[in-house]
């Protein structure tokens, strides 16, 4: 079996700080350094606040699944709900030059992560990302 | 989290500590916008030297308390930012937009 770590949360905000922890020692597990745990428990943590508000509709009690897998050159997590999914292309981000509050979850995730890929299938919502350890001496 | 406020100097201080996430962003931003909009707050001082960390929704409480100071007149600073919510900050390219300082001290010497 591949090195898979699987969570299921309630889309309640409570929780998040429990997952951030688990997915935060998870990359340091498969050999992130600390500075790039950080960012990757960002970007897990804005996708799943996005499920959230925008799928859930701030509904509590609705299911999110987590996948955490590490690959042979880093790490990809997969989010999967079952809410109210959004065309792929309005999961650009905006642009920053407008000062202004919300928004800033999407951008933060392409920042961070290498490679995101979202697909709304009739049953569900899945959210593919992906981020490459530093290679050696960098 | 805990949030509280303050008076020091002729500034008010919001004090925060814990995390600031979608969870509790809304608290926050309550407060935030309760001293400007309702007791209108002249100079508001956001402590963040407690603060672990901090996601989008919380920037965008600051933004929001920030924008809405600009509208009555107010002064909003931050000081006290750890590296992980300034990395955050400058992440989200907004770190320009905001008055920031080291120390209380230094903040309420610019007020």
């Amino acid at each position: 079996m591949d090195s898979v770590l699987k969570l299921t949360m309630s889309s309640d905000p409570r929780y998040l700080s429990v997952v951030r922890s688990a997915i935060e020692r998870y990359a340091s597990l498969i050999g992130f350094g600390e500075e790039d745990c950080r960012w990757i428990t960002l970007a897990v943590h804005e996708a799943l606040t996005n499920i959230m508000r925008h799928a859930y509709h701030g509904k509590e009690d609705q299911p999110i699944e987590i996948s955490l897998r590490e690959t042979q050159g880093g790490i990809e997590v997969v989010l999967l709900d079952h809410g109210q999914g959004v065309r792929p292309e309005e999961l650009t981000g905006r642009p920053l030059d407008d000062v202004r509050p919300g928004g800033l979850g999407t951008h933060m995730i392409r920042e961070i992560m290498d490679k995101v890929d979202y697909a709304p299938y009739a049953d569900r919502n899945e959210l593919r990302m992906w981020k490459a350890k530093p290679a050696a001496g960098d | 989290m805990q949030i509280a406020t303050r008076q020091a100097a002729n500034a008010t201080v919001v004090d925060i500590k814990g995390d600031i996430d979608l969870y509790n962003s809304p608290e926050i931003r309550k407060v935030i916008l309760e001293e400007l909009k309702e007791k209108r707050t002249t100079r508001l001082v956001v402590n963040l030297t407690n603060v672990r960390y901090i996601d989008s929704s919380g920037v965008a409480s600051l933004v929001e308390g920030l924008k809405v100071s600009k509208t009555m007149g107010s002064r909003f600073m931050l000081f006290g930012l750890s590296p992980a919510a300034r990395e955050v900050l400058e992440l989200s390219r907004l770190i320009r937009v905001f008055e920031v300082f080291g120390s209380e001290a230094e903040a309420l010497q610019a007020v």
